[in-house]
């Protein structure tokens, strides 16, 4: 069975639109303009039991609402879901004990009591008394000496980690993560992904993460999908995704002798390659790769045994980040 | 500056224009209440010409013109106040170029206004249908009236403020917004004329501001004070409007250190 | 019984967060005490200037408010839900309650409610006694129990209504203030119908059932057998209101847009 199996999904929301001015308000108060808006159009998400997939968009993409259509918050206009073989909205009160949820801007734990009230209060309402895992969850993300405080009084950080604790006090076999390392350190960032890894790792955990840091798709996903204006533009595995779109690799290099563009040029002539040349330094040159049918060690061989002096080399990468930027940018 | 005051009584204007669904059924549920109220009085009345100075259709007439007034000088400034200064966003307002209070007022103006021609106006005008009211058609006592709802509503807004700036020195002050609105309803002859009430207790409202919310104003239309009456009542609101301005302004000024001290 | 163990579990929690403020528990009692003795002083005053309302004394009057505070304390208790609006719908705390395997109309009330409020019982049943100390009251052994039943409907009146004008936020996002103007009608179940039009005890029984909560079973009790067949009806006004409130909330849930879209 997989965790997640959408066909079709799709949610519409009528938007109500003002008219302008004072007289347009005064119309609106007897006569509303709607509008019908589709945040997601006929998705198709299949996600087998186990895996950790990054789900990225930018703001307004339909992102949030997938993630509230999945975990049974909003039920879809139209199309089939079924989320650990339950039907997300219609069957909620058994489908959430069998998914955790952490939502980075808000909390999931009680603002005024001792954060292990809060836990135990939660072992109460998912009727779990499994208090190993959690003892091991706690001491995974260092998190013991925060018990007896309330929560109002935790750093980000810290509430951060009490929350995917809170989360996955009952086990789920599925967890929905938006946004849980937003506005977090380096340090804290990295215990958090390390406790991810270790409870995947475990008890075969999947997880759907949403994130604008990219970095922590690269560390914990092997799979990504990418929603722009409510349609999938891309789903598949990271290395695929470079591949495809990290286009544009560069090779820097810095040279004993002066040589001049035109014989660099000539010697590569069967690649597609082109040259530039630093200005202010004579000795550095830049080798800009397109496209994927050449490697950056093709380039390099070719030059050794045309006895260019090779002093010192650097390959610049494309990252994620800018990859997603340019699908972004070129649709 | 009062072009940036006149923007937000606009700006508030349009914002309660938006939530459209309490007028609708606002003027009903108003016009309800004043019914009970009208029915409890009959009752009361049962057939007695005169109690206190009024008579039964001048008592119904005041149950109708202090219900409407109230739509348009209630609000919940106070509360608001309270939210922002519990959620420390005040902190931010005090550093912009504007007088925060004033802001409020000028906010609970632009509500005041709107209430007053999308509510008031339309439910007096039912309002005078279902029930047995009589209104003046005195011009002079219609401005006389106006004038002193006006200040009725100043004096309320003071209290509102009042009420709200606690919540600078104690954290949940609920409770106390709870026991106002009581205390206002009550004390200000909107549910009691203030004539009727012992006369102990009368002279203790004597002493107090809620009779310039409410009582003034109503018993001046429903009695058609002449100008020699309305000036002694008049007067007693202006003063407390200056009262309570001293006062408001006492709070803040101790708030705004409050607030300082503990770095916002 | 699980539902009442989670049920326990969240009185518990909430009695430890809120006796961190002590003093505005304090506040609290004070100003529910206030607020009630205002209604009484209400009375008080109407009857300085009339010996009857509508064919009921004082004592009577007194003791119908004085029941009235029953099912209205144990409302203000489990029902808290006026910044609903606020607090789950704008800051968006019902994502949170829909994820939870609980019912979400029963969660927002665990979260919601004020133990405390059921003070206003103990200040009911005085009332009461003070009102009924003046009266020649013939009470049977299953008055006792007929006034429980009665209060209980009441509460379902009282739960019902709101609810249902809560599960309103739920369809629109515009902010209502009918709660509060409501709350002002509900007042009026506290005094005799009989002074008011046909229309207006119309929908004091009918529309917005409130005579449920105060009048009619006060006046069973005080021996009027005038309002005998509503006063028996009163708990299944109360479940039939609270369970067109109950689906009106569960239809509006599936209405939900989420919060900030």
């Amino acid at each position: 069975m997989n965790a997640i199996e959408a066909e079709k999904l799709t949610k519409e929301f009528q938007i109500y639109q003002s008219r302008k001015g004072l007289t347009g308000a005064f119309r609106d108060l007897f006569n509303r303009n709607y509008r019908t808006i589709r945040a997601v159009n006929e998705v198709n998400i299949s996600i087998p039991q186990g895996e950790m997939v990054g789900y990225i968009g930018e703001n307004g993409a339909g992102k949030s609402t997938t993630i509230k259509m999945l975990t049974g918050i909003l039920q879809p206009t139209s199309g089939e879901l079924k989320v650990n073989g339950f039907d997300p909205h219609n069957q909620r009160e058994e489908f959430v004990k069998t998914i955790g949820v952490v939502f980075g801007q808000r909390s999931q734990l009680w603002w005024d009591i001792a954060v292990q009230e809060s836990f135990t209060l939660l072992q109460k309402v998912y009727r779990v008394d499994n208090q190993k895992l959690l003892d091991r969850m706690i001491e995974v993300l260092n998190i013991g000496e925060l018990l007896d405080q309330p929560v109002r009084k935790l750093s980000l950080g810290q509430r951060m980690r009490c929350e995917l604790v809170a989360s996955l006090i009952h086990q789920p076999s599925l967890l929905f993560l938006d946004e849980p390392t937003i506005g977090l350190d380096v340090l804290v960032k990295e215990n958090i992904r390390q406790f991810l890894r270790e409870m995947n790792k475990e008890f075969g955990t999947t997880i759907l993460l949403t994130t604008h840091d990219l970095t922590d798709i690269e560390a914990l996903c092997s799979r990504v999908i990418m929603l722009d204006k409510g349609n999938i533009i891309y789903d598949g595995g990271l290395t695929k995704l470079k591949q495809e779109w990290g286009e544009g690799k560069k090779i820097h290099l810095e040279l004993d002798q002066e040589i001049s563009l035109e014989h660099l040029g000539q010697l590569t002539e069967a690649l597609p390659v082109t040259w530039s040349k630093n200005e202010a330094n004579t000795k550095l040159f830049t080798a800009s790769l397109q496209g994927n049918s050449v490697t950056a060690s093709e380039v390099l061989s070719l030059l050794v045994t045309s006895g260019v002096p090779i002093h010192e080399m650097q390959i610049q990468e494309v990252s994620t980040e800018e990859i997603v930027r340019k699908i972004y940018q070129e649709g | 500056m009062l072009a940036m005051y006149k923007e937000v009584i606009r700006i508030r204007f349009l914002m309660m224009l938006a939530y459209r669904v309490n007028y609708y059924s606002g003027i009903i549920i108003y016009s309800i209440n004043i019914g009970a109220y009208v029915f409890l009085w009959h009752a009361v009345y049962g057939g007695k010409p005169s109690i206190q100075g009024f008579t039964a259709i001048q008592m119904a007439t005041y149950i109708a013109i202090s219900w409407m007034a109230r739509a348009f000088y209630y609000n919940n400034l106070d509360r608001e106040i309270a939210e922002e200064i519990r959620d420390g966003s005040v902190a931010i307002q005090i550093i912009r170029p504007y007088s925060y209070l004033m802001v409020k007022v000028f906010q609970g103006f632009g509500e005041g206004l709107f209430r007053l021609f999308l509510f008031s106006i339309p439910g007096m005008i039912i309002v005078s249908f279902i029930y047995p009211i009589q209104l003046t058609t005195n011009p002079l006592v219609w401005t006389q009236f106006l004038i002193s709802l006006l200040f009725g509503f100043i004096v309320n807004v003071e209290v509102n403020l009042i009420v709200g700036l606690f919540a600078f020195f104690i954290l949940n002050n609920q409770g106390i917004l709870w026991a106002k609105r009581f205390l206002v309803d009550l004390l200000s002859g909107l549910i009691i004329p203030i004539s009727f009430f012992p006369a102990v207790l009368q002279k203790i409202f004597a002493f107090l501001p809620f009779q310039a919310i409410s009582y003034i104003p109503s018993n001046t239309l429903v009695k058609g004070l002449s100008i020699h009456q309305w000036l002694p009542a008049i007067g007693v609101q202006f003063v407390w409007t200056i009262i309570l301005a001293l006062i408001c302004w006492g709070f803040w000024s101790k708030a705004r250190k409050t607030l300082i001290v503990q770095g916002g | 019984m699980v539902q009442f163990q989670i049920f326990w579990e969240y009185v518990k929690q909430y009695m430890k967060a809120r006796l961190a403020y002590r003093l505005d528990l304090v506040v609290k009692f004070l100003t529910d005490l206030i607020s009630q003795s205002f209604n009484l002083i209400f009375i008080i005053v109407v009857f300085g200037h009339t010996k009857q309302l509508g064919g009921w004394n004082q004592a009577e009057v007194v003791f119908i408010y004085g029941y009235f505070l029953l099912p209205w304390a144990i409302f203000g208790t489990f029902f808290n839900l006026w910044s609903f609006n606020d607090r789950y719908i704008i800051k968006g705390e019902l994502d949170r309650v829909l994820t939870r395997p609980v019912h979400s109309l029963l969660q927002i009330i665990m979260e919601s409610m004020t133990p405390e409020s059921l003070i206003g019982v103990v200040t009911g049943l005085a009332v009461m006694g003070y009102g009924a100390s003046q009266l020649n009251l013939d009470w049977a052994w299953y008055d006792s129990i007929l006034m429980i039943l009665f209060t209980l409907g009441g509460v379902l009146v009282y739960g019902g209504i709101f609810i249902a004008l809560t599960s309103i936020s739920l369809y629109t996002d515009s902010k209502t203030d009918i709660q509060p103007i409501v709350f002002n009608v509900s007042n009026y179940g506290r005094y005799p119908v009989n002074i008011y039009s046909r229309f207006v005890q119309f929908v004091l029984t009918w529309i917005l059932p409130f005579a449920f909560v105060g009048f009619y079973p006060a006046s069973f009790l005080l021996d009027r057998g005038d309002w005998r067949f509503y006063a028996y009806i009163t708990p299944v006004v109360g479940l039939v209101y609270f369970s067109i409130a109950v689906l009106l909330w569960n239809r509006g849930i599936r209405h939900y847009r989420g919060a900030g879209n």
